[in-house]
């Protein structure tokens, strides 16, 4: 087994994906690559357990050594990994009538202070107050503006990217970044 | 504390026992040519029938209503085809719609200026009911009973009476007060002309619009 391999850590993932159709055990390493950014990539946007998890993560990677050979590498690997993962744990959801959720935690400072930018609502007054309500708020929102709000602020891919993994032109990307702020930017006018 | 799952571990022992390997790339290029086959095909299709539509508007010659119908679904058609392409993600699906008129437009008007679309038209004659689909403009005109006439004028008394052979033969008198005429005409022995009015008799036809013939009659 490759494990830890030098190997490995020099290459870069689309030379990793020439040998892994070669050889299984360099896509152990590209699995080892992506894993742990996966799992937490999920688990932002669902409410499921460890478990349920390591099931998309597993189908996604089986599913992504099949299709190796459509690997559309003119993207990022990466891009085209989250999209496999993204398609499973949708599929998932639907299959158990699951809602898509946003989690959102103490440090994203990021998400918050983007999201509170054009409201009249100082940034001591969110850190105190507002952190419950604006997760209650995200709760809210469109499912589509979730999944583009967890890409853009937790995983910090660019339009690009997130365009790539989605499935949809770059300006609806932009587009809907814009009315996820406007529809939170709602709410929460109508809560306060 | 419960161990989390080691899926990368666990998804190569997986891998290595059912002995999986990755789909041959031919698969996916054979799906890729078809779909890319189907599409130029289709693209073709949607631009004759635009063709045929251009070629019925312009020569005024057939009514195109089934190649505004082939026209249509094909571009359905490509543009389904065109969403399972891998990139089709990155164009507004507008965008898509748009270029695909405007190619067939263009290409279709291609088709006409170049004679293609009328050569078209004039095989497929031959195809049982394709006139009837595809109607020629002059046996629209020629339902007297249904007040539609047309032909060539052969005799002028004056400008409310006057003689045409309409286009099967049959000779008709006209005649007409306070005629509405629509477009550049001269009421002239051998000007082609169309009619609106009412059959009154047996080769009697009393006429309240005349138009330009304008297309060719075969």
């Amino acid at each position: 087994m490759v494990d830890n391999h030098r190997d490995c850590e020099a290459r870069s993932d689309n030379q990793l994906v020439k040998l892994a159709l070669e050889d299984s055990q360099y896509f152990y390493c590209l699995m080892r690559r992506y894993e742990e950014k996966l799992r937490n990539y999920v688990h932002r946007f669902t409410y499921l357990d460890d478990d349920d998890i390591a099931d998309i993560v597993q189908e996604s990677f089986i599913g992504a050594y099949r299709h190796l050979n459509d690997c559309d590498c003119d993207l990022k690997f990466s891009s085209w990994l989250y999209r496999i993962v993204h398609n499973q744990t949708v599929n998932f959801l639907k299959k158990n009538k699951l809602a898509l959720k946003i989690k959102i935690n103490d440090g994203d400072d990021e998400l918050v202070d983007w999201l509170m930018a054009d409201t009249n609502i100082e940034k001591e007054a969110i850190t105190k107050q507002a952190n419950g309500q604006i997760k209650d708020i995200l709760e809210k929102l469109n499912p589509e503006y979730k999944e583009i709000l967890v890409l853009r602020f937790f995983e910090d891919k660019d339009y690009q990217e997130i365009s790539d993994i989605l499935q949809r032109p770059m300006g609806t990307v932009a587009t809907l970044l814009s009315r996820a702020k406007i529809q939170f930017k709602k709410f929460y006018e109508k809560e306060n | 504390m419960k161990k989390k799952t080691d899926v990368s571990r666990e998804t190569l022992k997986i891998i290595n026992r059912q002995q999986m390997k990755p789909i041959p790339k031919w698969e996916f290029l054979v799906k890729n040519w078809v779909t890319w086959t189907g599409l130029t095909i289709s693209l073709i299709i949607l631009t004759l029938g635009a063709g045929l539509w251009w070629f019925g508007v312009i020569s005024n010659t057939i009514t195109p209503y089934l190649w505004i119908a082939v026209a249509l679904i094909f571009l359905a058609g490509t543009y389904l085809l065109f969403e399972k392409t891998k990139h089709a993600y990155r164009y507004q699906k507008w965008q898509i719609v748009m270029i695909l008129v405007i190619v067939g437009l263009v290409a279709g008007g291609g088709w006409y200026v170049s004679g293609t679309a009328g050569r078209i038209d004039k095989n497929l004659e031959g195809i049982p009911y394709y006139r009837k689909v595809v109607p020629m403009k002059m046996e629209i005109w020629n339902r007297p009973e249904e007040g539609y006439l047309s032909g060539e004028i052969i005799y002028v008394t004056d400008m409310n009476n006057f003689e045409i052979r309409d286009f099967g033969g049959k000779e008709w008198t006209i005649t007409g007060q306070n005629v509405v005429i629509r477009g550049r005409i001269k009421i002239a022995v051998s000007e082609e002309i169309k009619l609106i009015g009412e059959e009154t008799g047996k080769n009697q036809f009393v006429a309240r619009e005349i138009r330009p013939w304008e297309g060719r009659r075969n």
